[in-house]
């Protein structure tokens, strides 16, 4: 966890989708950059020439093609998928043992040396993006790594290097002002919404669209920093931890007393102590 | 004769059924090591889209609700002091340190990278903002908590009586500790859900939901309790104890009633709707609470009900059943978004697990078989005489009774 | 192009016809997405929706074949409603011009037809001239025998009903298209077209083009920014290959190659020089000879001497067409021993391509080069032949690629930029450079030891250093060209063995040897420009004067003389390519087409340098198949020619091989993805690409899907006359029937990128295509045939 609250000079992604081409450049570079082995495909995987079926161990990125008619009309849509970079990453905060880092630079990546391989990463990102080494007998998980390594050197990621039309690499702040620079140039061409503004509390990646975000094929996400909903039950935990104690060591107090009373008496009255009783002792001796 | 022989010759003499989950037990053995050598894509029905399978959602959410027993029935006898319940305290210790120890057999089976689980206690790798943190140091700390308050009979069995005087003193805050504990980490086990704010459906998602673990734990603790006792008495000889369950089935309907309470509070308030769009889910949510909660519920509310024996073990029954289906609701069921392909456990998985309830039970009956576990005075016990461990008339037959068991 | 890549930012409509961008010219669409920024309009007009009609705001469907209808009827909208920018019409373009009386035209033929031999005789096809050879001209436009009046008589016909009958656009598509592109004929608006070869894979693929060209000019949209007629070339170097003749009826510069009729230097350069009368018209191509020798010199220095004509005569000279499709006729024939495939996939690439399998196995040897073992190298052991059989003896050189060797790239906008290599070329693979050097080496020998007429090989000057591979400096120092000797040129005088400055300092004399005039200045004395990568923008255009070196002479926009008015004042000021200073007398902006004044100043010129008269031709009077383009229907078409008697283009024999309508009822198209290259080698053997699209697939309408019963990713076959082939279905709304004269006509789109080999494997599409070609250019007619489509693979 991060625990920065200003965003907006993080490096981010500004994804026009009117503006992509499904030229798909963005996804052969990621391969290219990060090493990643082609999947063995066969025809295509959902609408248009969609291909690979999903993001995977092998795949950190991929363009969705939509395909259909809509009043009569055409409609060849594009997005690309790939890791949100989530200003407060639901992946980080759920990893029992800290493998992601919310880097200074933006990209949220991945430190494999520690993880446990629980998958509760997995379970926790909004947008279903760190994928599992199914493949291994000791998996790990895998994602888009933001290119921290370019990042870190100056460079842009690959596949916005790549990208001929429609991704811009810039601090995040500078990139909502553009996508709100071109909603308002163009109302006619957006819907006017820039996606990632607060989608999940904010994210690293910024989407523009003319289509209706749920036609594409986006999941709803929650507005607020997913970290938000667990902390709010975990930041009780001491408290919890120390009020179940001290309630409990009460009620024994209170619950051993009888029993105190009685033994005094009975000392009062001199009869030697049962076994039973003497058991007893070992309790009352307890509290002290 | 060497030891393997006495050993074979012992597991001769076993009732078949043991037999029978020895084998299960074996089974999964060899499907674990399966699972090591080819790799959980392989070998499971899990993939990208169920991270999570039948091995979290039964071996990890809800075995650890199931083994609350100890630390429910340790606080009943020990902090509210009700004596006369403490012999139910070891079987429930017994079963819940099986329990726990079985957790982590399952955790280490579906982590990708068991020899790493040591990682989360280093310090450096600390992450306090991860409920999964949070409960694996619960478990460990418990699990450790229950192996010596186990320990309390094995040194009995063995008299070593020093230790034995230790624990007994320690018997009671370590009821106290559990309790602590335990309160942590099944309510966190909720907490693990609160994550999936737009997965989990909201029948279920509710800020609440730790609270609703908790208290659900707390009363299923309970019941299984009920549960083993009957079973014990029936199946391993063991005297009937309904008169001091039927305490807790007093106990018992009290907390349903705060738990519904909670869980109405959290449906009307808390959760935002729609609750039933998918006809599935209501008929899944509709068996967890009227079979599983208002049924049993009402059953416990009966005193005929209370008084009888296998009306008790039935309510019971339910009382569990309805928490299996309430966690795998929450952790399985309710996870899987519209138009998601469905996700079943395959062969191997599926046998894990029953090889893990084997174990569970194989273990408990091997234990009350070799330990005095069923000690049903242990104050009558006396610890005074250093020299030799000797113990008095009345406990010997059950013990026999135990070894007759099975 | 015209103009130039960065350049497409500056328009104001962009019309994609015939070419799909976004798909096969993806960094294109940085600049067409540049101008839709700032407004512009894009238009896509192609058959199928594709990734470029995606992005458009106008789509309009049309019937692969019918491009000429569709801006037939544009141009007739433009000119009935008067949507012309009159001013640039009257003055830059052959409008004015009177035509012979004899020329004329009825129902889909010229004057001068003859049936027999499918050609023109085009006697009648010329202007009116008057003293001395002038042309005649009436600027009021209103003599019925001037070119604007043809014009308008000949598309009046092109009523928006009638195309759309035609083409199976939308009529309301039509009309937005049209209004739209003529709204560019105000001055101050440009509308460039971005075609490719959705436009010239037809058997009257040239006057598609014209048509473009003849609409751009009566918008007046040639020579400015952000405007031009803009061919998005293929192959990464095709510019560059072409400009170096890589087309049989040429020879470097564009420069018409000899025929064995041609006997004598002279003779031929008075046939291929064309005369001007007109003392305003430039006529560049007067200076025809200067290239011609220039070029001999080069190829046979010393050797080449007035006496000899600059060995005109070990020039090789044609004997008639060597287009494709004759040399894969031939090839059937059994008409070759031998065949190079450098760098060229035939058995995918080339129409009826079963019948090309065939055809190898009649030679006695291939040497393929290649950077893959392609499907024409391994011919021998496709599917359904035993290699027993074939006795070809086939030998497979590994050629570098693009990276592991250095040289120059000609982009579209001709663009000349050098290229460094970046790694070695792994194992035994070579240069072409080697592999060309070491074959020449050889041959010399061989023919030292004797042979038929041996000069033309032992007296070539090849001097490329002596090192492992010819030095590509030095190659591209003498395309650039020297000087032989001493000379004085306007008072500027050249050492012998310096580097000509520019293609105007070449001479006919032998005292300049340049292997390219078109690439004279691309390495002076001042160095390699080539390598320059200066990105400084004095226009503001985007022209980058300094970065690499473009030809002709630097100049980033053709024709940019018609950017202005007669008087040098821009058309559009706000985009100024280039503009007469009246204080310096000189032309501001990009490398003007000539140093001439303005039209209108004494001795100023003509804009259009290239044409003899100086004139943008709307009646061109060149081509094989008329002045004016006509709609014909594709050699297989699914309907009568709704416009004129003449059903196919008059100047094109029908092949033998022809699929009727009855059999097969379906439109066949090929094209290309973004995801591979061509005939595939390049990319079915790419892991991360074959997993984007892995296999051949047919796309078609849901229509002709539920009606066959195909479901989405079934096993279909695909058949024309040619044969048949089988394919996954890709059923589609983006694909759609067209209503052509009333009847619903079914389309399926094929891409052609698969073949037997490499590691993804498919059927080739152009086992199905004719093998029959444009009536100018042989091009194949790759984009329109008929065939059917049946449930189920070749083997169900
Ligand atoms: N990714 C990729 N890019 C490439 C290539 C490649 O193989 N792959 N090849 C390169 C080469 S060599 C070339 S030549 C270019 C070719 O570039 P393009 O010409 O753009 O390529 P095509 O897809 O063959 O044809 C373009 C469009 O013409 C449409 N079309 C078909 N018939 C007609 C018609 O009659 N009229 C009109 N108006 N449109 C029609 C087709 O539907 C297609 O969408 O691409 C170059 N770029
Ligand atoms: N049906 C149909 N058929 C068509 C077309 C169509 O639109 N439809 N388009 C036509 C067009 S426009 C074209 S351009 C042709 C193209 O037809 P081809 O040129 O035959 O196709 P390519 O696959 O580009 O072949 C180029 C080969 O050169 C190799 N190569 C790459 N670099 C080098 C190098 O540096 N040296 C050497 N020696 N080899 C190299 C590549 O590996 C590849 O095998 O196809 C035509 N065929
Ligand atoms: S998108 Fe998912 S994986 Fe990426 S940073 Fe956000 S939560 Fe983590
Ligand atoms: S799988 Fe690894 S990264 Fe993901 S939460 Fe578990 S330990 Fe962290
Ligand atoms: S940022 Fe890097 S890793 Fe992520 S998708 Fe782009 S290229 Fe791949
Ligand atoms: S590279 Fe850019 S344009 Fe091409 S698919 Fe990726 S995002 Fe779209
Ligand atoms: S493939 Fe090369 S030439 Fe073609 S668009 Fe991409 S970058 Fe340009
Ligand atoms: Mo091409």
């Amino acid at each position: 966890m991060s625990g920065r609250k200003d965003f907006s000079q993080d490096m981010a992604f500004l994804i026009d989708m009117t503006k992509c081409t499904g030229c798909r450049g963005c996804q052969v570079a990621c391969k290219q950059w990060n090493q990643l082995p082609a999947e063995k495909t066969a025809f295509f995987s959902g609408e248009g020439y969609q291909n690979p079926p999903a993001m995977s161990e092998h795949t950190f990125t991929r363009i969705k093609f939509r395909d259909y008619q809509k009043n009569g009309q055409n409609e060849f849509a594009f997005y690309k998928e790939m890791c949100m970079h989530c200003n407060e990453p639901a992946c980080a905060s759920v990893c029992p043992v800290g493998a992601f880092e919310k880097t200074p630079e933006g990209p949220v990546v991945y430190h494999s040396e520690r993880c446990i391989g629980c998958r509760f990463c997995m379970i926790a990102c909004p947008f279903g993006v760190p994928k599992y080494e199914w493949s291994k007998a000791f998996p790990l998980v895998r994602k888009c790594t933001g290119c921290h390594s370019r990042v870190k050197e100056g460079l842009e990621p690959a596949c916005a290097t790549t990208c001929p039309t429609a991704i811009s690499y810039g601090p995040r702040g500078a990139m909502i002002k553009e996508a709100e620079r071109r909603i308002t140039a163009h109302p006619d061409k957006y819907l006017p919404k820039v996606y990632g503004k607060e989608e999940a509390g904010g994210t690293g990646v910024i989407y523009l669209t003319a289509l209706p975000f749920d036609e594409l094929g986006f999941k709803p996400v929650t507005m607020r920093a997913l970290p938000s909903y667990t902390w709010q039950a975990l930041r009780l935990v001491p408290g919890i931890f120390i009020g179940v104690g001290g309630t409990l060591s009460a009620i024994t107090w209170f619950q051993h007393r009888k029993e105190r009373i009685r033994k005094a008496q009975e000392e009062a009255q001199g009869t030697t102590p049962t076994a039973a009783e003497d058991s007893a002792n070992d309790h009352k001796e307890n509290p002290k | 004769m060497t030891p393997a022989r006495v050993i074979l010759n012992e597991i001769q003499g076993y009732h078949r059924f043991i037999k029978f989950l020895i084998f299960l037990v074996f089974l999964a053995a060899v499907g674990s090591a399966i699972r090591f050598i080819f790799g959980l894509g392989a070998t499971t029905n899990l993939n990208d889209t169920y991270p999570w399978g039948l091995w979290i959602s039964f071996d990890v959410v809800t075995a650890v609700p199931l083994a609350a027993g100890a630390f429910t029935i340790g606080v009943v006898a020990h902090v509210f002091h009700i004596r006369k319940l403490e012999p139910l305290v070891r079987p429930a210790i017994v079963t819940g340190f099986l329990g726990y120890s079985l957790v982590c057999v399952g955790l280490m089976l579906d982590l990708g990278q068991p020899h790493r689980g040591i990682y989360v206690l280093f310090p450096w790798n600390w992450n306090v903002h991860s409920p999964m943190f949070e409960v694996s140091m619960c478990v460990m700390a418990y699990t450790t908590v229950l192996f010596l308050e186990f320990l309390h009979p094995v040194s009995e069995r063995f008299g070593w009586h020093i230790p034995l005087r230790l624990l007994r003193n320690l018997q009671l805050p370590f009821a106290i500790l559990a309790a602590m504990i335990s309160t942590l980490h099944q309510s966190t086990l909720g907490t693990f859900f609160l994550i999936a704010v737009d997965k989990l459906h909201p029948l279920w998602y509710n800020p609440l939901l730790p609270l609703q673990f908790w208290l659900s734990a707390i009363f299923t603790g309970l019941a299984i309790v009920i549960l083993e006792a009957s079973l014990v008495h029936r199946y391993m000889g063991q005297p009937d104890e309904s008169d001091l369950l039927a305490t807790l089935t007093r106990i018992i309907p009290w907390v349903m009633g705060v738990y519904m309470l909670v869980k109405l509070y959290a449906l009307l308030v808390l959760a935002e709707g729609p609750f039933f769009d998918r006809p599935v889910l209501t008929t899944l949510f509709i068996a967890e609470v009227v079979v599983g909660l208002l049924l049993p519920f009402w059953m416990f509310l009966q005193h005929r009900i209370r008084a009888d024996k296998a009306m008790q073990l039935r309510a019971a029954g339910l009382v569990i059943f309805g928490l299996v289906l309430n966690r795998f609701n929450v952790s399985m069921f309710g996870m899987i978004l519209p138009g998601q392909e469905i996700y079943a456990p395959n062969f191997l998985e599926s046998m894990v697990t029953v090889g893990i309830i084997a174990a569970h039970i194989l273990f408990f009956v091997l234990i009350a078989k070799y330990f005095p576990v069923f000690e049903h005075h242990p104050e009558t016990v006396d610890y005074t005489i250093p020299d030799r461990f000797r113990k008095i008339e009345g406990a010997q037959p059950e013990t026999k009774a135990a070894s007759h068991g099975g | 192009m015209t103009n130039h890549w960065n350049d497409i930012q500056h328009a104001d409509v962009i019309l994609c016809i015939g070419s799909n961008p976004a798909e096969n010219h993806p960094i294109s669409f940085k600049y067409v997405e540049k101008a839709m920024d700032r407004g512009a309009k894009l238009i896509s007009v192609d058959p199928r929706y594709t990734r470029t009609s995606s992005k458009a705001d106008i789509y309009a469907q049309l019937r692969p074949g019918t491009d000429i209808a569709f801006i037939g009827g544009i141009i007739n909208h433009a000119l009935k409603n008067d949507l012309i920018h009159r001013d640039y019409v009257v003055h830059y373009t052959n409008a004015s011009f009177l035509i012979d009386e004899g020329f004329d035209y009825q129902d889909g033929l010229f004057s001068g037809y003859n049936a027999e031999t499918y050609s023109y005789d085009k006697g009648s096809w010329k202007y009116q001239t008057g003293a001395e050879g002038r042309p005649l001209r009436d600027p009021s436009l209103q003599d019925p025998r001037c070119v604007y009046q043809l014009l308008k008589a000949h598309y009046a016909e092109y009523t928006p009903e009638l195309v759309c009958e035609i083409t199976g656009t939308a009529i309301q598509d039509f009309t937005a298209a049209a209004r739209t592109l003529c709204e560019t004929a105000r001055p101050d608006r440009a509308a460039t077209i971005m075609y490719a070869m959705g436009t010239t894979q037809h058997t009257y693929g040239t006057q598609n083009v014209r048509s473009y060209a003849m609409l751009q000019l009566l918008l007046g949209n040639i020579g400015i920014a952000g405007g031009g007629i803009n061919a998005l070339r293929g192959e990464a170097n095709v510019q560059g290959s072409t400009d170096m003749a890589l087309l049989y009826h040429v020879i470097p510069g564009y420069l018409k190659s000899p025929e064995i009729t041609d006997l004598g230097l002279a003779g031929y350069l008075a046939k291929i020089t064309p005369k001007a009368t007109d003392d305003k018209s430039t006529n560049w191509w007067s200076n025809t000879p200067k290239y011609v020798v220039s070029l001999l010199k080069a190829w046979w220095g010393e050797k080449a001497t007035a006496a000899n004509g600059f060995a005109f005569d070990y020039l090789p000279k044609r004997g008639g067409n060597y287009s494709f499709i004759m040399l894969m006729d031939r090839l059937q024939q059994g008409g070759f021993d031998g065949l190079f495939c450098m760098g060229t996939n035939p058995i995918v690439g080339g129409p009826d391509s079963l019948a090309i399998g065939a055809g190898l196995a009649k030679l006695k040897w291939m040497v393929a080069v290649d950077l893959w073992e392609t499907d024409t190298s391994v011919f021998w052991k496709r599917p359904g032949v035993d290699p027993k059989e074939i006795q070809t003896e086939v030998f497979l050189l590994p050629a570098a690629s693009s990276v592991e060797k250095q040289g120059s790239v000609a982009n579209s906008g001709r663009w000349a930029q050098w290229r460094y290599k970046a790694v070695d070329p792994p194992g035994e693979a070579e240069s072409d450079a080697f592999i060309i050097d070491q074959l020449y080496r050889r041959l010399k020998d061989l023919y030292a030891k004797g042979g038929v007429f041996p000069e033309p090989i032992l007296n070539l000057s090849w001097n490329y250093g002596d090192g492992h591979e010819p030095d590509i400096e030095m190659v591209a120092r003498e395309i650039n060209g020297q000087f032989t000797r001493d000379v004085e040129i306007n008072g500027k005088l050249y050492k012998k063995g310096q580097q000509v400055p520019a293609f105007a300092a070449l001479q006919a004399d032998g005292s300049t040897l340049s292997g390219n005039w078109l690439y004279c200045g691309s390495y002076t004395d001042a160095g390699n420009l080539m390598q320059r990568r200066g990105k400084e923008d004095p226009t503001g255009l985007e022209m980058y004067h300094n970065w690499a070196w473009c030809w002709p002479v630097n100049r980033r926009v053709l024709y940019n003389r018609a950017s202005v008015d007669p008087d040098g004042r821009p058309w559009n000021p706000k985009r100024t390519v280039i503009a007469w200073n009246e204080l310096t007398g000189k032309w501001e902006g990009d490398v003007p087409d000539g140093p001439w004044p303005p039209m209108n100043k004494p001795d100023g010129r003509y804009p259009f340098i290239m044409n003899a008269e100086g004139f943008g031709r709307l009646y061109a009077a060149g081509l094989a198949d008329g002045p004016f383009p006509v709609h014909y229907e594709p050699m297989e078409s699914p309907t009568g020619n709704l416009l004129c008697a003449q059903q196919t283009n008059p100047a094109v024999r029908p092949p033998a091989k022809l699929s009727n309508r009855e059999k097969f009822p379906c439109i066949g198209t090929t094209y290309r993805v973004s995801e591979h290259w061509q005939a595939g080698a390049m990319t079915r053997n790419l892991p991360w690409l074959v997993e984007l699209v892995p296999d051949m697939f047919v796309e078609m309408s849901e229509g002709l899907a539920s009606w066959k019963g195909i479901k989405n990713g079934d096993m279909v076959t695909i058949s024309s006359e040619r044969g048949n082939i089988q394919a996954r279905a890709l059923v589609t709304s983006r694909i759609k029937p067209l209503r052509i004269g009333g009847r619903m006509v079914e389309q399926v789109g094929l891409p052609w990128h698969f073949g037997f080999a490499g590691l993804a494997k498919g059927d080739s599409a152009n086992v199905l295509t004719a093998a029959v070609g444009c009536a100018n250019t042989t091009i194949p007619e790759y984009k329109a045939f008929l065939c059917s489509i049946e449930k189920g693979g070749i083997e169900a």
